[in-house]
């Protein structure tokens, strides 16, 4: 399912990262960085649009040919962007859903906002935002 | 892409030129060697017309060629070896670096400034490399000798007899089937014979009567007097002519793969311009048979050739080894063309002008020609017969065609001669000669036959040149068939599994495509085409495919970094190690500092193995330290493998240089405000002894309470001496300096008592470190009792122990992630001024049960080697900065900080030391 999460700052700095198949973390940073160029480009695609009608949501960033994996999108108003590398080889999931496991993660994410001993900018370190993210990674697999 | 010095308007008819083959005699390569250049090569500044071409098309229009070039080369009868030519293009791509003062472009994108080289000119010479080193294939004529010149001296015994000779050599290399390499547009390739005259030591007479006597037989036409050496060598130097061969010989030598006929001595002249250290003369024929190619199979230089398969029984066996040696020499002396003077440049620009104006160029419009008329004929029948029995044999046909595909797995393959062929022989002499309308058309109709045979391998090659020539076309032009070329590609590799033909059609279509400013297609198109099978060629087109990124409307820039580092990684598996450093530095821009601290240390710890390898220790230490600096999230087994590099690295750069300053090393962190300095001894009262009440030791905690009280005393004490007032310059005596303490006074320490400077270590690894031979660092200027000062400075602590003692800590270990504070004395031995500057010890770490990581050792250094005594020697500066100043205005508004002398003390000659003991109310007086 979801083998990577990653909440960036408005600023391109990452807030969250995790992925679970741990000894490939590099690579999913990676992965998680590169695809910020595809999101940035379909933010300033849709432009005002986007903001009219609130539709958070980017879609499939692209996928890679060689890991079965796709990468999905989701920017809140306030340009904090959610990145999911979904494991696309066993499951072949709805838009749907990620729509709904984003909707979740945004939701979480804005608990870790409500906070006051949270320090906006700073790395979340939450540990309901991380059981949350584990329970997205679990889920199918 | 990167922005390229040639636009594809000029690139295209570059790289696609008619051939002309060479066959010296043995006496005219004699000749021309006097100048340290072969025949081909003489010609080779001069082989572009400086003017325009008329010549007419078959349908008698007038059409103009611009800028027309030639290539003449010698005859090769083998084919270039795949292996020889990835030499080739290694070396040509690694000689090919970044200009080291290159002004870069700065390409702001977002919140991204980043330094980006604009053009990339190993990728250029690489391409202009790989479409030269091209073989000659059968399904396609575009490299294929239209011509050949036929080159025979006047000093020959019977000049004519040898023209004859070489022409039945010609002859017998175009039709004997043994040679199937050196292919031949056409069966009658036009012969050109070239008469070389050596105006310095020939007779002129002679020459001129034997060039007319060619004139007789072969027509004015077909031959031509080059008279070249007019100047002895000898006088060289004493004029300075300009040296038209040196950006092609340099090319030359290393491109060109007629260089490798010269068998090793051009090869190893390539390599001794790298490091300039390998003598020539050593070198014989052994080390030829050494090498993969056997490019040099010449027929005039068959006594080399090691392969007795390819020995021709040429007109010469007399190849002197010292000329041979002489060729050697003359290639490590750069002058070529010694016996050259600009009236002999001339002549052979001249030469080549009459060659093409009055040789090739009626010969390509005569075959252009003959061809067409065939095809009119063939079409007239097909189109009345062969639709007609398409139509009534339909059924018939389906099984022969079915044969034909087994033949092949990319379809079927024509005979030379077959009139399929023919359109597309048409179709390439009309691109040679930039008539691209033409071609189009015929590249168009062939693409249809043969997609009709099933013939991909030809289909997919008129494809891709249809679809060139349709971009080239002048005027109106159709829109660029991009399918096309895509199809092409596709067949290329998938059916024909022909790499190279797929990389030529990628290279091509990339730039056509750049040059309409579609940059996401070409990048998609390069990064298609990196595979395993080739990492030098993986590497350049995935880094061309980053600035691909860069370059389109709105730049993307982590695209960019990350095929940058695709690139790098790819690079440093090809051996191109520098290549690999520039990319990695590159992709670095825009990681830096961004909090991808995983990815930054991933570059840095690259990069510094790169610097390493390079011996660019300087940039190896600072990347290692940058891995080690940062806030790391690597886990510890990680983290232990970068220390290890680290200290490795080190140590190399110390060893080089064991005389130079100590390096500033950048672990453990040190808390330079938690620093705590005390004067005097510290007494440890055993049991039962009583503890003086002014006793201070480093082991209590600051207590401000007490300090206060402490210091309310001793004024009251002061004021009472003093009968009531208390002197302007007393300050209460401290005997422990920390941040709470006022440190704004030079303390006073006494001579011969102990100063005790407690320095806070943390450690940020998650791995052990062992400090070693710990002490501290510092600058001592000695009062004398004379009054003038020393000036004098001691630097370090060893050098002089008579003036100070330092204590040494022998083993100091700090944990992982733990803070820990070390006590290190100093022993005053004199009066004067100290200053504390920093500690001074080896870094080192212990291997415990840490497991090796899969990051490994460094290239030539064994994981064994780190043991215990892995360690450098190294300082850090202890620098404390003062509290911040708030007393005038001028220190609020601004940021100030007061001075901190906590580590400056001032050595004062011996004095009484007062002891308070509180014993029951009483105060006892010592």
């Amino acid at each position: 399912m979801a083998v990577c999460i990653a909440v960036i700052a408005k600023e391109n700095y990452p807030l969250y990262i995790r992925s679970t198949p741990t000894e490939n973390e590099l690579k999913f940073h990676y992965m998680v960085h590169t695809s910020l160029d595809v999101v940035d480009e379909k933010i300033s695609a849709m432009g005002k649009a986007l903001v009219d009608q609130r539709e958070l949501y980017l879609g499939l960033l692209y996928p890679t040919e060689d890991y079965k994996l796709c990468r999905y999108g989701y920017v809140t108003n306030s340009k904090v962007k959610f990145v999911m590398v979904v494991d696309s080889s066993n499951t072949a999931l709805r838009d749907n859903e990620i729509r709904s496991m984003f909707r979740k993660l945004h939701n979480s994410y804005t608990d870790v906002m409500c906070n006051p001993f949270y320090n906006p900018g700073d790395r979340i370190q939450s540990r309901a935002f991380d059981n949350m993210v584990t329970s997205m990674m679990i889920q199918v697999c | 892409m990167a922005q390229c010095v040639q636009s594809v308007q000029e690139l295209i008819p570059d790289s696609f030129v008619p051939c002309v083959a060479a066959l010296c005699s043995d006496e005219a390569e004699r000749l021309t060697r006097l100048n340290h250049l072969s025949f081909a090569e003489l010609l080779k500044p001069f082989s572009r017309l400086t003017s325009e071409v008329h010549m007419r098309d078959p349908n008698n229009q007038l059409h103009v060629i611009k800028n027309l070039k030639i290539a003449v080369s010698n005859i090769v009868t083998q084919p270039p070896q795949p292996g020889a030519i990835r030499k080739l293009l290694n070396d040509v791509v690694s000689g090919s670096q970044p200009a080291e003062g290159l002004v870069a472009n700065v390409i702001t994108a977002g919140d991204y400034d980043l330094n980006i080289s604009a053009t990339t000119p190993w990728f250029e010479s690489y391409r202009e490399t790989f479409l030269q080193s091209m073989p000659a294939l059968d399904h396609e004529f575009l490299n294929h000798y239209l011509a050949c010149m036929l080159v025979a001296s006047s000093s020959e015994a019977e000049p004519v007899e040898q023209f004859s000779k070489l022409s039945q050599e010609q002859h017998r290399i175009q039709h004997n089937s043994d040679y199937s390499y050196p292919k031949w547009f056409i069966p009658n390739t036009l012969k050109y014979y070239v008469l070389l005259h050596d105006v310095s030591a020939g007779d002129e007479q002679r020459a001129e009567s034997i060039y007319e006597e060619m004139k007789q037989k072969y027509g004015t036409q077909g031959c031509y007097l080059l008279k070249i050496n007019s100047r002895t060598s000898n006088r060289a130097s004493d004029e300075q002519i300009p040296d038209p061969w040196s950006q092609y010989l340099q090319k030359n030598s290393i491109q060109n793969q007629e260089s490798y006929e010269d068998g090793p001595c051009t090869i190893t002249s390539n390599k001794n311009s790298d490091n300039n250290l390998l003598s020539l003369d050593g070198l014989d024929n052994e080390v030829k048979d050494g090498l993969p190619n056997n490019f040099r199979a010449h027929p005039l230089q068959l006594e080399q050739s090691s392969d007795p398969s390819n020995s021709i029984d040429g007109p010469d066996h007399l190849r002197s080894a010292s000329s041979l040696h002489e060729t050697k020499k003359g290639n490590t002396g750069i002058i070529h063309g010694a016996c050259l003077t600009l009236t002999d440049h001339d002549r052979i620009r001249q030469f080549i002008q009459e060659f093409t104006f009055r040789g090739l160029l009626p010969h390509i419009e005569k075959t252009i020609r003959q061809l067409n008329d065939q095809l009119i004929s063939r079409k007239g029948l097909s189109r009345s017969l062969f639709s007609a029995t398409k139509k009534w044999f339909s059924g018939s046909k389906v099984p022969e065609k079915s044969i034909n595909d087994l033949k092949n797995t990319s379809g079927l393959l024509y005979p030379p001669e077959a009139p399929e062929l023919q359109i597309r022989k048409m179709a390439d002499l009309c691109f040679l000669v930039q008539h691209y309308d033409l071609a189009y058309s015929c590249y168009h109709t062939a693409k249809k036959d043969f997609l009709n045979d099933q013939a991909m391998l030809y289909a997919a090659g008129a494809l891709e040149m249809a679809a060139v020539s349709a971009f080239l076309q002048p005027g109106a032009p159709r829109p660029y068939p991009a399918h096309y070329m895509d199809t092409a590609i596709q067949t290329y590799r998938d059916i024909c599994k022909n790499m190279v033909l797929a990389e030529r059609c990628v290279l091509l279509s990339a730039e056509l495509l750049k040059s309409q400013s579609k940059y996401s297609e070409a990048a998609a198109l390069l990064i298609r085409l990196t595979s395993e099978d080739s990492d030098l060629r993986s590497a350049l087109l995935l880094e061309q495919a980053a600035h691909c990124f860069i370059n389109m409307k709105s730049p993307m820039v982590r695209k960019y970094a990350f095929h940058m580092i695709l690139a790098g990684h790819r690079f440093s598996k090809a051996g191109q190690k520098k290549h690999a450093l520039r990319c990695y530095c590159q992709a670095m821009q825009v990681y830096k500092g961004k909090g991808w601290s995983l990815a930054e240390d991933h570059i840095n710890f690259t990069i510094g193995r790169q610097s390493y390898t390079l011996r660019q220790l300087d940039n190896a230490v600072s990347a290692f330290r940058h891995i080690l600096i940062n806030e790391s999230k690597q886990s510890a087994a990680q983290q232990g493998a970068f220390l290890r590099e680290y200290l490795y690295v080190y140590k190399n750069v110390s060893q080089l240089s064991p005389d130079g300053p100590l390096p500033q090393l950048p672990l453990p962190y040190i808390n330079s405000s938690a620093t705590r300095v005390f004067f005097g001894h510290d007494r440890r009262p055993a049991d039962g002894e009583k503890q003086a009440a002014t006793h201070v030791s480093l082991d209590q905690e600051y207590d401000s309470e007490s300090s206060q009280q402490w210091r309310e005393l001793e004024e009251q004490v002061v004021s009472v001496v003093n009968k009531g007032v208390i002197p302007s310059n007393f300050h209460p005596t401290q005997y422990c300096l920390n941040s709470y303490s006022d440190n704004s006074r030079f303390p006073l320490a006494v001579v011969e008592e102990p100063i005790t400077v407690e320095v806070a270590f943390r450690n940020p690894l998650k791995v052990l470190l062992l400090l070693t031979d710990l002490s501290l660092l510092w600058k001592f200027h000695p009062k004398d009792f004379s009054g003038k000062d020393n000036e004098e400075v001691k630097q370090l602590v060893t050098s002089e122990p008579e003036m100070i003692g330092a204590e040494v800590i022998s083993e100091f270990l700090i944990n992982g992630e733990e803070s820990k504070v070390a006590r290190l004395k100093l022993f005053p031995h004199h009066i004067g001024e100290l200053h504390i500057l920093g500690v001074v010890y080896n870094l080192g770490t212990i291997q415990g049960s840490m497991t090796v990581d899969g990051i490994g050792a460094l290239p030539g250094c064994h994981t064994g080697k780190y043991s215990l005594s892995m360690s450098v020697r190294g300082k850090q500066d202890l620098e404390i900065q003062g509290p911040r100043l708030n007393n005038t205005k001028e220190e609020k508004t601004s940021v100030k900080y007061g001075p901190d002398r906590r580590l400056d003390p001032i050595i004062t000659e011996e004095m009484p030391l007062l002891e308070t003991l509180a014993l029951a109310q009483e105060v006892n007086q010592r």
